[in-house]
């Protein structure tokens, strides 16, 4: 279960450390290698919560043990949800930090069974904090599709999935940074099954003086696995963004083939922007590509907005409003939409979200 | 004779390095089918390109005038809202876009077609089926991915939706498959009895004009426009080709 926080008491803090390391670190000086969060220390003491299985002990996630730690603490008690083999089944995880939700889960996808898991946070302003801790283990054959949205207006958020993938088991991820003071996204997939598959599709929006911090790890263990990670955002204003993305190609991974690329639109003249794309290879017979788009819209696609009417700056709001049509299309949950709405709301302005929700045929709830 | 829609006159324009087009001087009539037809590289491309106001090339003289305003000098966006479509050969990816948010975004800048988001749905809607488009395509990224024939019904979504008052429909043709181009075929003609707008077709394929009527035919060889004529001067060409047109501009030094 859900522990929260009362945001508005004087509460103790704890700063954490090492909360986005990535496998392989660079040189300190460039101020990439980690993220610090100051965060309400979490009130355990003399409770007794319900922890997850051992088994989700083991799956790695992309924040760091201290994080992990964290976020079990304050979460008290677990979420843990089991798809039968062979079944079908949606999980949604509601994050509000208007009451301080942490939130711990664990999603255990049995042989053949198919799950779609939904996490969103919202609710986020000035002072407020939030966080959630998804591992999910996918049993041979699994189908997993996982939505993972952060739309905060304000405040900080920290955000880890761990993701297990059995024998040819498919993993399929959209993830969605829309906003937040501070944000930090850990994530990490263990292909570790032969001819298992991780697709990720993420993108994200900061703004204003928001900071955005993310670390992608994908290690493929088994042979024959795939591993394509799409990243596309915008950076306006002041905003400043960490993307680490590393894919590790483990000795005996035969025959893999992991991708990454990412295409950052720079919107601001303040913005700093610090991506560490890495390859790890301990294995002769596998590829392994990255490529990386950083600054405005091409050429080619202003040539062909212009030619239907936009012009710099609208094909600028374009992508802008794209970013969360696209959240609002593959949300998967009406809760979610309305999360993602709100934020468009504050960002695009009312009338640009209520638009984008009529066009949808989404009847986002009140707030 | 109807008004002239555009008004091209001495144009010349080319890369920064390279002129193509050579003293070009053509008029279309608004709701007039005319025909743009050369060889390949012969410049016809860049002509459509340069109406449209692609940056990638500049005019170096001449001016195209547009519903009684010279556009010379504008972008191809207010060029866009004036009333000018131009169909690519080849249609630009834009990932992270949803088609969806594209045709919503380009309909709401254009005053006349503004309309409330259940009006575009339906309307959007009603055009996909038209065209034979799945509708589960509108919440796909813009062209990314896309066949190339499913790129052209996506252009000719877009032709149907602006309803443009001139369309340069540049080889929409090319590529497509015999059922693919009967849908392409319908949507022109669509488009020329619903908005009676004015179409400059480059083609080389005369099938896709089976189902117009063309009031002018042009050809252009080496960036010059050779000749002019009725429709009659497409089946002369189908006939015996361009030989005779290289061979004049050749008579008259012309390289």
């Amino acid at each position: 279960m859900t522990q929260h926080m009362d945001a508005a008491a004087e509460v103790a803090t704890t700063t954490l450390s090492h909360i986005n390391v990535p496998p392989a670190q660079t040189w300190n000086y460039l101020r990439i290698n980690d993220i610090k969060m100051e965060l309400p220390t979490p009130k355990v003491a003399g409770d007794v919560y319900a922890g997850l299985p051992q088994l989700f002990g083991k799956v790695e996630v992309g924040l760091g043990d201290e994080a992990v730690r964290w976020i079990v603490s304050s979460a008290g008690d677990s979420n843990f949800y089991e798809v039968k083999a062979s079944e079908a089944r949606t999980v949604v995880v509601d994050i509000d930090a208007a009451t301080g939700d942490a939130c711990d889960t664990g999603v255990l996808v049995r042989t053949g069974a198919k799950a779609t898991i939904v996490t969103f946070a919202h609710g986020g302003a000035e002072g407020s904090s939030s966080a959630s801790l998804l591992r999910v283990v996918a049993e041979a054959d699994a189908e997993v599709s996982i939505v993972e949205i952060v739309a905060h207006d304000g405040g900080q958020h920290l955000d880890g999935v761990g993701i297990d993938a059995g024998e040819r088991a498919q993993i399929e991820m959209r993830q969605y940074a829309l906003g937040g003071s501070r944000v930090a996204v850990g994530l990490a997939c263990n292909l570790a099954g032969n001819k298992s598959r991780f697709t990720l599709d993420s993108r994200y929006l900061a703004q204003g003086s928001e900071i955005l911090d993310v670390n992608h790890v994908v290690r493929q263990r088994g042979r024959n696995t795939r591993a394509d990670i799409v990243t596309t955002g915008i950076l306006a204003d002041s905003a400043r963004k960490t993307m680490r993305e590393t894919i590790d190609l483990i000795h005996g991974a035969k025959f893999a083939e992991g991708s990454e690329i990412e295409t950052v639109l720079v919107t601001g003249d303040d913005v700093v922007n610090k991506t560490l794309p890495v390859i790890l290879c301990d294995e002769e017979d596998v590829a392994g590509n990255h490529g990386a788009s950083i600054g405005a819209i091409s050429p080619e696609q202003l040539s062909f907005l212009g030619a239907r009417g936009l012009s710099e700056e609208a094909a600028e709001q374009l992508f802008a409003r794209a970013l969360f049509d696209d959240a609002v299309i593959h949300a998967g949950n009406d809760d979610a939409c309305s999360a993602v709405l709100a934020r468009a709301a504050t960002v695009l302005g009312a009338e640009v979200a209520r638009d984008i929700a009529e066009v949808l045929g989404v009847e986002p709830k009140e707030a | 004779m109807s008004d002239q829609l555009l008004t091209i006159s001495g144009l010349s324009a080319g890369t920064e390095d390279t002129p193509i087009l050579h003293d070009i001087n053509l008029s279309i009539g608004a709701g007039e089918t005319h025909v743009l037809m050369g060889p390949n590289g012969a410049g016809k491309s860049t002509l459509g390109h340069v109406i449209m106001g692609d940056p990638v090339f500049q005019v170096t003289g001449g001016s195209i005038m547009f519903d009684g305003q010279d556009v010379t000098d504008k972008g191809a966006d207010k060029r866009s809202l004036a009333g000018i479509f131009l169909s690519y050969q080849a249609p630009v990816e834009v990932p992270g876009v949803p088609l969806y948010s594209f045709l919503r975004t380009i309909c709401q800048m254009r005053p006349e077609l503004k309309t409330t988001a259940r009006k575009f749905r339906a309307r959007v809607g009603e055009i996909a089926d038209q065209l034979d488009i799945d509708q589960s395509f509108l919440t796909r990224e813009l062209n990314v991915g896309f066949s190339g024939g499913e790129k052209k019904k996506i252009e000719m979504l877009q032709l149907l939706l602006l309803r443009p008052k001139l369309a340069i429909l540049d080889e929409t043709d090319s590529g497509l498959d015999v059922d693919a181009l009967s849908i392409v075929s319908k949507a022109i003609e669509a488009y020329r009895a619903d908005c009676d707008g004015a179409l400059l077709m480059i083609t080389h394929n005369t099938r896709i004009l089976e189902r117009l009527s063309v009031d002018h035919t042009h050809v252009m060889v080496r960036g010059n426009l050779v000749a002019d004529g009725p429709a009659s001067l497409i089946d002369d060409i189908d006939s015996n080709g361009f030989a005779r047109f290289e061979n004049e501009l050749a008579q008259k030094g012309v390289e």
